[in-house]
């Protein structure tokens, strides 16, 4: 290479670098979602939305955006040699995705240890910005706890007193449930009885509903997901609960990706989640028109995970970020009003902060929809152990 | 009877050459298939000694070497232990376990057997998954890599570690192979083929099932303890009988009672496995179809299909020259 | 609550209800296999398909469309599997069977996923079924009574079929000793079909019946099949009446297991079917004694 060549490209690297991303540059994106398993509609929501954002907020940032697609299958061991081959192989300069928060735990480590920036699309679990955080992991979608604590002091301004709690055994249901009877308690609630069947292995929900019914509760609460949530919705109204016993829960229950499938029998439960299609915001009409255009379905929460996370990328890249280094310092300072409402980054955990939505699924002209009751104000989750090293730049 | 014919003798030492040039040449996700690959074939060499040989056909393999994996990484990680006596230790309880599940079902044959399996299996997992010990459902990480730094290897590097894994393939095999020819492997393929007349030689039946089944199991919790520092990270995903089913179609695949065969199969799982899910997320139904195609030609798996091809033209010529000497 | 009468009916319903839909699965696979020693882990399948199936057909026919013609068309899928794999692989010993059937599901899982896409469907239970009834006090889904009618009705038509006809008798004469019963110059080929078939039907019954309780996703097939071996594994292989002690057992067992004992739960019924296979190493009720 000959010197004056040399010598153009220094000065069209320095030019580039002052005029912030004018010239064509590459930023290598790892997805990493379950295409196949028991989350793979999960994981189509999250891609079809992440690729929508990229369109929509990176079309004239002057990168070009790479995309690497490779599936967990849900399972915690893949989902690590997948993470190993995106990071040494492929060698991208971000990852997206995560649906299981099993998953993650497994990759936690590896990520951390790597220095990759991963935009946590999905997996909810608590320790991952607590105890397990790490300044190249944020999580542009929620934490278990955080859908579920508002719930308490909301409810007992409604005047429920006593309340029933059911959720599967493992992880996210405790934390799901623990952080909502706290605040329960705390708000001068009280806890009467609490169910946790075993996880993935219960389709039956009447025996514990039969309990449910007996306990003197007020109300009760639930976490449930996915065919689980379908079930046990679908349970609760056959034994003709609804009429005796409100329903209550964290808003996966009836999300929009399932309450087609739950029918007439989710009518009326109140949840509460970080999004619902029916949001009444400008940038909400313009993601689900553009998503609906896209794939012909409603976004459901999983989407608008995919959504904002493509945005937060683009945002970060917007502040002139372009490697591993820089991204992962740029992405916790993102902050931006989306379809969920005003979203920022907690620097003290990497976690979102979003505002959560009160809804009751009701019935409308074509189908089921939700209605707004409330929206809860933003409100960080405590560090919970999380110690973030002073600086990464 | 278990012996080392000429083709299988080929087959080991083209695998274990082949192995190792590979370790020397891939990159960094051919290393990582093939401590995957090494990893499953301590597994389903484990399972064929027991399966092939003694007629066992077990689902609890996967539980086996989840416990393995587990104690392995509690022994190493929260009793600090270091990587090598954790690493017997979890080997001894993995075989101490299925010492006694081996015990308690030398009685039980055909789908008895396999359903007595799962049942130990399952308390295996339902135990672990619901004990706050490890982790539950979001599993354990931080599982350590032995240190051989001291005579010049760094286990931390994916080349050495896969070839760390294709010496503990080969010692496995060792173990299943000696153990199938003293007289406790002799007994375990008289006792499938006539568990009557054993008895009435005077053989304690149940005790030799349950020591073939404790080396079956002290094999399979190595492969947990590899598994364990493969990834680093253990859930009781490993446990489940899914992973035991896998195995157990895996040496059914590769050719059973061959103790190579399942080797073969141990590759071509993985390898299919990663090359159909790199084109579709619908890669079962076509590994589904592929097994199915393997049954309807009605071999002893992939190997057992070579062993029965070669055996058969071995057997013309000696057959032509009886003629023609005739 | 455990002494309130009314908590004991309306488990026992319950109990009683996944007994019967656990009995309508495992009675086709119990037969199929005294009859043809063939263990087919493929069974789960079918429920699956006619889960799947009932909820298409929900769509066009209404719900007892579905009902009546959810098991023909799995009893046409069994057939069809009858003659590509099963009769073929019938004297091929256990080892090709477990390895034909593992195929088997895994193109089933993901044929369901590609016809019926990832997301999990549910059906509304018929108008006629919607509420509930009180019955000893308590309120209980009438749904919920009509599977466990359901599984009555048939648990009395195949005995009926089984000791009364002469079909059965040929039947019973097969479990016991197939070859004599072919000496005896009974059609043992058309016989296994038959049963094969059945069995299938009553799979897909299973799966049509289930599918407004439960919701149908891809892996319930997978999900049913261990609580399903249980079953005729406790209750014995081969036998009508292993199937229904195996069910209640299960079914009682799951349902008081969970809301007694729910820390133990999830090992009480492996606990239970270890210790049967300790102390009746062929279940409790087997076909051949």
């Amino acid at each position: 290479m000959n010197k004056t060549l040399k010598a153009a490209l220094a000065g069209l690297a320095i030019s580039t670098a002052m005029s912030g991303a004018t010239f064509a540059e590459d930023i290598k994106v790892g997805i990493l979602l379950p295409y196949s398993g028991v989350y793979a509609a999960l994981g189509q929501d999250i891609d079809d939305a992440f690729a929508l954002g990229l369109e929509t907020f990176g079309a004239d940032v002057g990168v070009t955006f790479d995309i690497v697609r490779e599936d967990t299958e849900v399972k915690p061991p893949v989902g690590l040699a997948k993470t190993k081959k995106l990071i040494l192989q492929d060698e991208v300069d971000v990852m997206v995705g995560v649906v299981s928060s099993g998953v993650l735990g497994a990759i936690r480590d590896t990520v951390d240890g790597a220095g990759v920036p991963l935009i946590v699309a999905n997996a909810g679990n608590d320790e991952a910005t607590g105890a397990a955080c790490s300044p190249f992991i944020t999580r542009i979608s929620f934490s278990n706890q955080q859908v579920n604590r508002p719930m308490g002091q909301w409810m007992v301004d409604q005047g429920v007193k006593k309340v029933f709690t059911i959720a599967p055994d493992y992880a996210a249901g405790r934390q799901m449930i623990d952080a909502f009877t706290t605040a329960f308690t705390a708000a001068g609630g009280e806890v009467v009885g609490q169910e946790w069947p075993a996880f993935q292995k219960t389709q039956d929900f009447g025996p514990f509903l039969a309990n449910a019914k007996a306990s003197g509760a007020d109300a009760v609460y639930v976490f449930f997901a996915g065919g689980e949530a379908i079930s046990f919705v679908k349970q609760y109204d056959s034994f003709g609960l609804k009429a005796e016993l409100s329903l209550y829960g964290s808003g996966f229950l009836t999300s929009a990706l399932y309450v087609e499938a739950e029918g007439p029998a989710a009518e009326g439960m109140i949840t509460a989640l970080h999004y619902v299609p029916t949001l009444d915001n400008p940038e909400n009409a313009a993601f689900v028109a553009a998503f609906m255009e896209k794939t012909g379905r409603i976004p459901s929460e999983y989407a608008v995970q995919g959504y904002d996370s493509a945005r937060a990328l683009v945002e970060a890249v917007k502040s002139g970020a372009t490697d591993r280094e820089t991204l992962a310092a740029a992405l916790p300072k993102v902050s931006f009003t989306g379809p969920r409402g005003e979203l920022r980054i907690d620097p003290a955990t990497n976690n979102v902060v979003q505002p959560i939505h009160v809804y009751e699924t009701v019935a409308g002209p074509d189908g089921l929809t939700q209605k707004v009751l409330a929206t809860l104000p933003a409100e960080a989750d405590p560090a919970n152990g999380c110690v973030m090293p002073a600086s990464v730049n | 009877m278990f012996t080392h014919t000429p083709l299988r003798l080929t087959t080991l030492a083209t695998l274990a050459i082949g192995a190792l040039a590979y370790a020397f040449v891939a990159g960094f996700f051919g290393l990582e298939i093939l401590a995957e690959i090494a990893i499953l074939a301590i597994l389903v060499i484990a399972l064929d000694l027991v399966a092939g040989f003694g007629g066992m056909l077990s689902l609890c393999h996967g539980a086996l070497l989840g416990v393995g994996a587990y104690a392995f990484t509690v022994a190493a990680k929260d009793a600090g232990l270091s990587a090598f006596p954790a690493m017997v230790l979890a080997v001894a309880l993995s075989a101490a376990l299925a010492f006694v599940i081996g015990a308690v079902c030398a009685r039980s044959i055909g789908i008895y057997f396999i359903m007595a399996t799962l049942a130990f299996g399952q308390m295996a997992y339902s135990f672990v998954f619901q004990s706050p010990l490890f982790g539950g459902d979001d599993g354990l990480s931080g599982a350590p890599r032995p240190d051989l730094t001291a005579i010049g290897i760094d286990l931390t590097d994916s080349r050495a570690f896969a070839i760390y894994a294709i010496a503990l393939v080969a010692l496995t095999y060792l173990v299943a192979a000696s153990t199938l020819r003293s007289g406790l492997g002799r007994s375990l393929v008289g006792l499938h083929h006539n568990e009557k007349r054993l008895r009435a030689l005077g053989l304690t039946v149940w005790r030799a099932k349950a020591t073939a089944f404790a080396i079956s199991g002290a094999l399979a919790g190595l492969a947990g303890c590899l598994a364990a520092q493969h990834t680093q990270y253990i859930s009781p995903g490993l446990l489940s009988w899914t992973v035991s089913g896998e195995a157990l179609v895996v040496v059914i695949l590769g050719g059973l009672g061959t103790l190579a065969g399942p080797i073969v199969g141990a590759i071509l799982f993985v390898v299919l496995k990663h090359e159909i899910s790199a084109i579709t997320p619908y890669w079962h139904a076509i590994v589904g179809l592929i097994l199915i195609a393997v049954v309807m030609s009605r071999a002893n798996g992939v190997f057992g299909y070579v062993e029965a091809r070669m055996a058969a033209r071995a057997a013309k010529p000696t057959l032509e020259k009886a003629k023609a000497d005739a | 609550m455990t002494t309130d009468l009314g908590f004991w009916v309306l488990q026992t319903l319950n109990a009683l209800q996944l007994s019967m839909l656990l009995f309508l699965l495992s009675v086709g696979l119990t037969v199929i296999f005294g009859l043809m020693h063939f263990v087919n882990p493929a069974h789960g399948s079918l429920y699956a398909f006619g889960a799947y199936m009932a909820a298409s057909l929900a769509g066009v026919l209404g719900y007892w469309g579905g009902f009546f013609l959810v098991p023909l068309a799995v009893a046409a899928l069994g057939a069809v599997l009858y003659f590509t794999l099963i009769r073929s692989q019938r004297r091929a010993g256990p080892m090709a069977q477990v390895l034909v059937t593992f195929g088997l599901i895994f193109v089933a899982v993901d044929a369901t996923r590609l016809i019926w896409g990832d997301l999990p469907i549910g059906i509304a239970i018929p108008a006629m079924f919607e509420g509930q009834l009180p019955l000893l006090g308590v309120e209980y889904p009438i749904y919920r009574l009509f599977i466990i009618a359901l599984g009555l009705v048939v648990l009395a038509a195949l005995t009926l079929v089984l000791t009364r006809t002469q079909i059965g008798a040929m039947i019973r004469a097969g479990v016991d000793n197939d070859q004599m019963a072919a000496c005896l110059g009974i059609n043992v080929e058309r016989m296994f079909f038959l049963v094969f078939v059945v069995g299938c039907a009553l799979a897909g019954l299973a799966g049509a019946v289930a599918a407004p309780v439960l919701s149908v996703t891809p892996d319930m097939g997978l999900q049913i099949l261990i609580p399903t071996l249980i079953v005729i594994v406790i209750g014995g292989l081969g036998s009508l009446k292993g199937a229904v002690a195996g069910s209640l057992i299960f079914g009682f067992v799951q349902t008081f297991g969970a809301v007694l004992l729910p820390t133990l739960n999830s090992v009480l019924i492996y606990a239970l079917l270890a210790a049967v296979l300790v102390i009746r190493p062929e279940g409790l009720l087997p076909a051949k004694g």
